[in-house]
């Protein structure tokens, strides 16, 4: 009887173990291990959805033995032993328990540890600094130069430019060769993120060089460049190449180009304690069109290009942390919105949108922010009146301060609508307001805001006339400068208010 | 080994109590007609309210439409069918302004061919009001033409029945996130009087 109830356990074990499912597939993806001897790729092994990585292939680059014993693994090298257990999340590391992310494997004979235990359990026990960079799927052992490198690339009429986000900060040359632009850094390797390009015939791509340098290989519009650097905060720093096209071709361009960006500061950089980092939301995108004006004129178009506009401008006048909700044309949740600018820090959250009427007169710009309704109102006083006790490991309790995800924005009301009629300042001196100026609505996308937040109706797309001025570059300059504008003023009154 | 059995025994007879209990829980899960957590009041299928055109008593109602500017919301009055209760009258109020043919200059916020699925009153005076997909997928979007079909809904629900507080508004039987990407709907919304304009207001008679 007891041998049949075993023989059950067994299946039912088996069952659990064959429907939770040890999906593995083959990943083409391998670990680049960066070190002063140079290279190494590591094969990546992806069980459960994890990425993993062979414990004999740690032998070569690290010099571990390994000895399997009693369902274990003793992993030994440097004087030092690890023992691994399979499907332990814990492991023992030179006498100190790590925890990993995910369990040790051990399938066909092999051993597989998470990525993790390199940098957490390897690394410590063996005295070695590791770092995991798991975007780029690098891991940088002792102390190269390995600066994170995010790139970034925004197309006008007249010319391109790319933004190189460095950190830690690294100093930067850029050389022109035939056919290209050569990035190089004072690095030993990149950690580079090179995104998708704009459609424009300024660059042809963007590719990882030897060993630290980034290539630009330009394109048929391309004639001359130009670069400048700054220094947003302490730890990273700034490269801005810009690509532009020769001076004939300037002239024969149809369109007056704008005015080359401005990449010196307008306003003096002292050090804002307030307002440091922007979150702009472009609304609508992907499956998402918004509004549309009678030529067609999607508002998810026209909002991702103010926004963009209006990212270069902060950038180059005030010097601030910048970040777009979405890059290109695809559709963001709303919760997601909120959480990219809480995620973020943001000091400041704008949503920028394009409006619509079924009177095709209406015109001009609008600026909201939220309403409240009863059920917030009452959610926001329960948590404010009583903190959250909650019971702590190891018995008691603590109190803790709750921000309820649904009522982050009331706490921002009186700095929200301060914003708003800053903004409405702005827009009313450069493009003129609806009658309708500001507002207060229930608005999705700014409840969850934890920071003063607006959303801006930069025009209405039903109206014939403004519908073509929405398209135009002129015009969305002229708006992105009227937010400008406001938070210049905004950042005054944040400096006031920050301790 | 007769201990053994009796644990097994005891086992077997706790799955078949756990598996009872899942099952009975979710075919009470399933019982509620109405998508909300709320005690409701439906109304009964069989006696849906006359139009505006049938015999019997009327209340004269304020239905809220754009103004001639379209960023304003006017109270139209028209004649509504008097009903028993607040939630047939709600549902009257409803039908009336989704049948509505805006007098000039005003027109109607609620994208044509929109249906009224269903109104429901919960015991905290909220009212819900149960709009076909219609009303997103018609919508012509904006936020400014957003917020006057939401609340033109609202405000005639509220200004009518003064006894309701709030009024959320479902899209296709379900809580919806907005209805053309601003309004948030998740939550009872309360009459918004920033929006309404008062002008000389036109009576219209009943077509």
């Amino acid at each position: 009887m007891r041998r049949m109830i075993q023989v059950l356990v067994l299946l039912a074990l088996a069952l659990v173990a064959h429907t939770d499912g040890w999906g593995q597939g083959a990943n083409p993806n391998a670990l680049t291990l960066l070190s002063r001897e140079g290279r190494r790729a590591l094969p990546i092994v992806v069980i459960n959805n994890q990425d993993y990585i062979a414990v004999d292939e740690l032998a070569g680059p690290f010099g571990t033995t390994a000895r399997e014993a009693a369902g274990g693994l003793t992993l030994t090298g440097r004087g030092r032993t690890l023992i691994l257990t399979a499907d332990q999340n814990l492991v023992s590391a030179a006498g100190r328990l790590v925890s990993l992310p995910a369990p040790v494997v051990r399938r066909d004979g092999r051993w597989y540890v998470p990525l993790d235990f390199l940098p957490r359990a390897l690394g410590p026990a063996f005295d070695l600094r590791l770092d995991l960079r798991r975007a780029a799927r690098l891991l940088v052992m002792g102390d190269l130069r390995v600066p994170r490198i995010v790139t970034r690339v925004d197309s006008g009429s007249s010319n391109a430019s790319v933004t190189l986000e460095i950190t830690p900060v690294t100093p930067a040359t850029v050389s022109a060769e035939p056919g290209r632009l050569v990035v190089q850094f004072d690095a030993d390797a990149l950690d580079l993120l090179i995104p998708t390009l704009p459609q424009q015939a300024f660059i042809s791509s963007i590719v990882p060089g030897d060993g630290n340098t980034v290539v630009i290989a330009t394109g048929p519009r391309f004639a001359s460049y130009r670069s400048s650097s700054s220094q947003p905060d302490a730890s990273s720093s700034r490269l801005t190449v810009e690509l532009l096209p020769s001076t004939t071709d300037l002239a024969a361009a149809a369109p007056p180009p704008p005015l080359p960006v401005d990449i010196r500061p307008s306003v003096p950089p002292t050090p804002s304690t307030g307002l440091r980092t922007v979150v702009i939301d472009p609304g609508h995108g992907g499956d998402e069109l918004g509004a549309q004006g009678p030529r067609g004129t999607l508002e998810k178009e026209i909002t991702l290009a103010v926004s963009r506009r209006l990212r270069t401008l902060i950038e180059s006048r005030l010097g601030l942390r910048v970040f777009l909700t979405r890059e290109d044309d695809r559709t963001v949740a709303h919760d997601d919105r909120s959480a990219f600018a809480n995620n973020h820090q943001a000091d400041v959250f704008l949503s920028i949108h394009a409006n619509a009427a079924v009177r095709p007169l209406i015109k001009g710009a609008e600026v909201y922010y939220l309403s409240v309704e009863r059920a917030d109102a009452e959610a926001r006083k329960r948590a404010d009146d009583a903190a959250t006790t909650l019971p702590a490991l190891g018995g008691g309790t603590r109190t803790i301060d709750l921000i309820l995800w649904e009522t982050a924005q009331a706490r921002f009301l009186e700095q929200s609508s301060q914003l708003a009629g800053f903004i409405e300042d702005g827009l009313r001196a450069r493009v003129g307001m609806s009658p309708r100026a500001v507002q207060q609505a229930p608005f999705r996308v700014l409840v969850g805001a934890n920071m003063p937040a607006a959303l801006v109706e930069i025009g209405y797309l039903s109206n014939p006339e403004q519908e073509q001025q929405l398209t135009s570059a002129a015009y969305q300059e002229r708006i992105a400068e009227s937010l400008l504008d406001a938070l210049v003023k905004f950042r005054t009154v944040l400096d006031r208010t920050a301790p | 080994m007769r201990r053994v059995l009796v644990g097994v025994a005891a086992l077997a007879a706790a799955a078949l109590f756990g598996w009872l209990l899942m099952t009975g829980l979710g075919r009470l899960l399933r019982a509620p007609a109405a998508p909300t957590a709320d005690p409701v009041a439906e109304v009964p299928a069989v006696a849906p309210p006359t139009g505006p055109t049938a015999e019997g008593p009327k209340i004269k109602a304020s239905l809220f439409l754009a103004s001639e500017d379209g960023q304003r919301l006017v109270g139209v009055q028209q004649d509504v069918p008097l009903a028993e209760g607040t939630v047939a009258q709600a549902r009257a109020l409803m039908e009336a302004l989704l049948a509505i043919t805006a007098p000039a200059p005003y027109s109607s916020t609620i994208p044509a061919g929109t249906t009224l699925r269903g109104v429901y009153v919960s015991d905290r005076n909220e009212v819900f009001v149960d709009l076909d997909a219609t009303v997103r997928t018609k919508h012509p979007g904006g936020s400014m033409q957003e917020l006057l079909t939401v609340y033109s809904v609202v405000n005639t629900l509220l200004v009518n029945l003064p006894t309701m507080t709030e009024v959320q508004i479902l899209i296709d039987g379900q809580e919806s996130d907005s209805l053309a990407g601003h309004v948030d709907l998740r939550r009872p919304l309360r009459k918004n009087d920033g929006l309404i304009v008062t002008p000389e207001q036109k009576t219209q008679s009943p077509s």
